[in-house]
């Protein structure tokens, strides 16, 4: 049956509701991928919505034999759904198991600034190791700067010191 | 989703979707309980009347979790049953007697109360325009009920209720029949 024609789900929820049984596999085809979807968009976490649309499917099965046939049957299918996504998020925040995108990207960003953090420490500490010429070259690539030589020369000193600064950090690090 | 999942999902759902019309059925079924309970207290036949009492509870508690006509039927059969069984418990207290000897009421108690139990279900039926899923379980559970008071002078109650109650139903029934083939 396509999931989206309400009048029939309203058919089969009414046949449902009075007892037959036949309508029951109708039913749940034309309800469980809406309701699915549902979750998923208001959860952002797939098991959790998985959890969700298949507490609400028990419920909507449960309450189905005291189905209201005056009232369209999917807003009150998503209704329950929405209730029972409202009550995992409540469980979830009380478990402190917050899943949703935007602090997975705020955890990964605050990663990804330690690394950053450290590489440039390790840099640092490796530019002391090399000469003065080398450290020129490098840190006027970096600001983007010239210093005295430019051109060819230039490119050439900044490879060679880039080289010598891998090199350097291998070394350091063990990583030969 | 893995299809086993949907199965399972499915028959926790059919299990939790028959969980709740057998609770709708006990419920439903409550108040004839509770009138058949306190029919017994009345009763001459206890236990008798108890048997009958538990086949009509539970002939409306199934009724009720199958649904469908026969659920529609519940309250119209125990309604009209109701008639007949006040009836008899009526009578049941009340003797006709001449100068020579006492009759008891309730032969003639319980066939009147069979034709208004019998004219009753089929007047509904013709009114919500139900088939044979309605009448039969309809006259089944009003003749149950009806009996719980009836059995007051033993099977013969029984047999007067049912007698009534077919002189009230069979002629509407057969109209009903007759108006289907000619249509």
């Amino acid at each position: 049956m396509d999931s989206a024609d309400p009048e029939a789900l309203d058919r089969l929820m009414v046949r449902l509701a009075s007892g037959d049984r036949s309508a029951f596999d109708g039913v749940f085809e034309s309800v469980w991928v809406p309701v699915h979807r549902l979750c998923t968009v208001l959860l952002r976490h797939v098991p959790d919505a998985d959890d969700a649309a298949q507490q609400a499917l028990l419920k909507i099965y449960e309450q189905a034999p005291e189905y209201d046939r005056s009232k369209r049957a999917m807003p009150w299918v998503l209704a329950i759904a929405t209730w029972e996504c409202r009550t995992i998020a409540r469980k979830r925040q009380r478990r402190r198991e917050v899943y949703d995108t935007k602090d997975e990207r705020t955890h990964a960003d605050a990663e990804h600034d330690i690394i950053r953090r450290q590489l440039a420490e390790l840099a640092v500490a490796t530019l002391k190791t090399m000469s003065t010429v080398d450290q020129e070259s490098l840190l006027a690539t970096f600001w983007e700067t010239t210093t005295t030589t430019s051109g060819p020369t230039l490119r050439k000193r900044r490879e060679r010191a880039l080289d010598r600064l891998r090199d350097a950090v291998r070394r350091v690090y063990g990583l030969d | 989703m893995v299809s086993t999942d949907f199965e399972v999902i499915r028959r926790k759902a059919r299990v939790r979707y028959e969980l709740r019309r057998l609770r709708m059925g006990v419920v439903g079924a409550l108040p004839l309980a509770v009138v058949a309970g306190i029919t017994v207290l009345f009763a001459h036949d206890r236990a008798q009347t108890l048997w009958l009492g538990v086949a009509a509870t539970l002939m409306a508690a199934v009724m009720i979790v199958y649904g469908r006509s026969p659920q529609r039927a519940v309250l119209p059969g125990i309604a009209a049953g109701c008639v007949p069984l006040a009836l008899a418990l009526c009578a049941n207290r009340m003797h006709g007697c001449t100068d020579d000897a006492c009759a008891s009421l309730c032969l003639p108690a319980c066939a009147l109360g069979g034709v208004v139990a019998g004219i009753s279900v089929a007047s509904v039926a013709v009114q919500i325009r139900l088939g044979l899923g309605f009448w039969i379980p309809a006259s089944i559970l009003a003749i149950l009920t009806g009996s719980l008071g009836c059995s007051c002078v033993g099977y013969s109650g029984i047999v007067g209720l049912v007698i009534g109650y077919g002189a009230g139903v069979v002629p509407a029934l057969l109209r009903r029949l007759v108006g289907t083939t000619r249509r």
